[in-house]
């Protein structure tokens, strides 16, 4: 079983010309975490996930700090909304390099590149570069799993 | 003469390249040693031994003593307990803020590196600011700026300070009587400009100020019985510094027993705790002091002292005030420390021809402290701060430096040059 067998094929992408704002719109909207950056041709040239979009909003200074746990109260960082100039800006000022892996990946490797990355969902793309789909963690461990099935005649 | 000339060349080469930060400034400078080493043996103008002897072990003694201790003292958490501690203090207060901050991270820096303090403290002032939903830029400026002109005050507070001491015999004391009151005027008259230049960020009153109260600071001193006991023995070495004299004994050696007994009374391991300590800075002090070695062993130092000397006729006091500026002015641009490591035996050459050398070691004092204040790149605080701050919503730039940091740095010197001209007798003992 490769990606291609478990990923889904009905992708919500974006365009990189489209704002900031339009990204985070589509993302509440249809609740994902990933927006893959696709040009005219379909290619994928980048992703845009929750993460760099959360930075507008929570800056990387947490990062500096080894332990949050001494702050009870975020105070004013809950409540600051990211300035409407940032929201304007093209999807391709925020984008992130994509890492993908082509159709026939296997889905062990498919799940260590998620790990290595750190990444909640990983695009598929075609030997062209086309994007043609989208599979999550659980998409591709639940794949995994569908192995371990005991067989009708006993044997795992 | 050859030998004068091709080390004279090599030493501009090599402080051209450690200026242009193209490639790093230790690797520079060790093969710069090398090469110096290498062509006095070629030429017979160095030898090997002169070279060792060149390297001023008592300032790396001072710098590696108090880097272990601040290598022990680092993740207790102590500095961002202060930190915080000042941020409650303030109760949200914006000019609060930033004179406890800039209180803070000055009374550190007066006995620690201004660059530790500044990169423990700095996260925790952008903590701060964001939570009260004000800009922290400000503070973070002041930060740099206070801890740069803090330093001055002591003998431990900068690395041209711990050079300049060991060269002029100039004790502990001697700086708590000479430069502390003039950092003092001048920590003031900063605080003010700063004051001033940042009114419009300063005048943002933080809508809700009770959530720095929320801030736990007994969760923050993750260490506390290292924290006590690195602290005693830093209490009694700076208590011993003030008898230094009348006991005879180096701060070199002060700082290394205290070294030595905070790792005996804490038992960390040693491996992490060395790790911490910044050996590039070491290797960097000890090339500067092989490669000026070198050149004086040719008497190129020599040719430069006797022409500075033909100018024995102008006034001491002008002189020095011309000193403050100069090397205020290199070192607002470049690294101040290979700049106080060549000046010093040009000035003891000076001093060696007649001239008074007191008053023009506490002019380089002056100038290479307050001038690290004039740009983004003046001092590596200023860069660490520049840094961070690139990663909140209000980065420092270059031009803005310039703006709010470098009057800062013009009249800090201007401070120092007009109480030197004052207390000019003082200065010359």
């Amino acid at each position: 079983m490769n990606i291609k067998d478990c990923m889904k094929r009905d992708v919500i992408s974006i365009s990189p010309t489209m704002t900031v704002r339009d990204a985070a719109m589509l993302v509440v909207e249809r609740h994902i975490g990933l927006l893959p950056v696709i040009d005219d041709e379909d290619k994928l040239i980048g992703a845009i996930g929750l993460h760099d979009l959360l930075t507008l909003e929570l800056p990387d200074f947490v990062n500096f700090i080894a332990d949050v746990d001494f702050v009870h109260d975020f105070g004013a960082v809950e409540t600051t909304r990211p300035a409407s100039y940032l929201l304007e800006r093209p999807v391709s000022s925020l984008m992130q390099p994509a890492i993908s892996v082509d159709e026939e990946c296997g889905l062990l490797r498919s799940y260590a590149i998620m790990l290595q990355h750190q990444l909640l969902d990983l695009p598929v793309v075609s030997a062209e570069g086309k994007l043609m789909g989208l599979a999550s963690r659980v998409d591709i461990c639940a794949a995994v799993l569908a192995g371990w099935k005991i067989e009708p005649s006993g044997q795992p | 003469m050859i030998g004068t000339i091709l080390s004279t060349l090599l030493f501009i080469a090599i402080l051209g390249l450690i200026f242009s930060e193209k490639i790093n400034r230790t690797i520079v400078a060790f093969a710069g040693a090398i090469l110096m080493v290498g062509l006095g043996r070629v030429l017979g103008f160095y030898s090997e031994a002169q070279a060792i002897a060149a390297i001023d072990f008592k300032t790396l003694g001072v710098l590696l003593g108090m880097m272990i201790l601040v290598a022990l003292l680092e993740p207790t958490g102590v500095f961002q307990y202060l930190a915080v501690w000042a941020g409650r203090l303030s109760r949200g207060k914006p000019i609060r803020l930033l004179i406890l901050m800039g209180t803070v991270t000055t009374v550190l820096s007066m006995f620690l590196d201004n660059v530790t303090t500044v990169v423990l403290i700095a996260p925790v002032t952008i903590l701060i600011s964001e939570i009260l939903g004000i800009s922290p830029l400000p503070y973070l400026m002041a930060e740099a700026l206070l801890s740069d002109t803090g330093g001055v005050a002591t003998l431990l507070g900068d690395p041209p300070n711990i050079l300049i001491a060991s060269a002029a015999g100039f004790s502990f004391v001697d700086f708590l009587t000479h430069s502390l009151p003039i950092v003092i005027v001048a920590w003031l008259v900063a605080l003010a400009i700063m004051r001033y230049l940042f009114r419009n960020e300063l005048a943002v009153i933080p809508e809700n100020p009770a959530a720095i109260f929320r801030l736990d600071v007994s969760e923050i001193l993750t260490d506390r019985v290292t924290a006590r006991r690195v602290l005693i023995v830093l209490g009694v070495a700076l208590l011993v510094l003030f008898f230094q004299g009348l006991l005879g004994i180096s701060p070199a050696f002060i700082a290394l027993c205290a070294a030595a007994a905070a790792l005996v009374w804490v038992r960390p391991d040693p491996s992490k705790i060395l790790k911490q300590v910044e050996w590039s800075v070491l290797v960097f002090f000890s090339a500067l002091f092989v490669m000026v070695g070198g050149l004086e062993a040719t008497g190129a130092l020599k040719t430069l002292v006797s022409i500075l000397d033909n100018f024995g006729n102008v006034a001491p006091v002008i002189f020095g005030v011309i000193l403050i500026w100069l090397v205020a002015g290199i070192s607002a641009v470049v690294d101040n420390v290979p700049v106080t490591i060549a000046l010093i035996p040009i000035i003891q050459g000076l001093g060696a021809s007649g001239m008074n050398t007191d008053p023009l070691f506490w002019a380089l004092v002056f100038g290479a402290g307050f001038g690290g204040n004039g740009t983004i790149i003046g001092s590596t605080a200023n860069i660490v701060v520049a840094n961070l701050s690139e990663r909140t919503r209000t980065p420092i730039t270059s031009k803005l430096w310039n703006k709010r940091g470098l009057p800062v740095m013009l009249a800090t010197c201007l401070v120092a040059s007009v109480l030197y001209v004052i207390a000019f007798p003082l200065f010359s003992r």
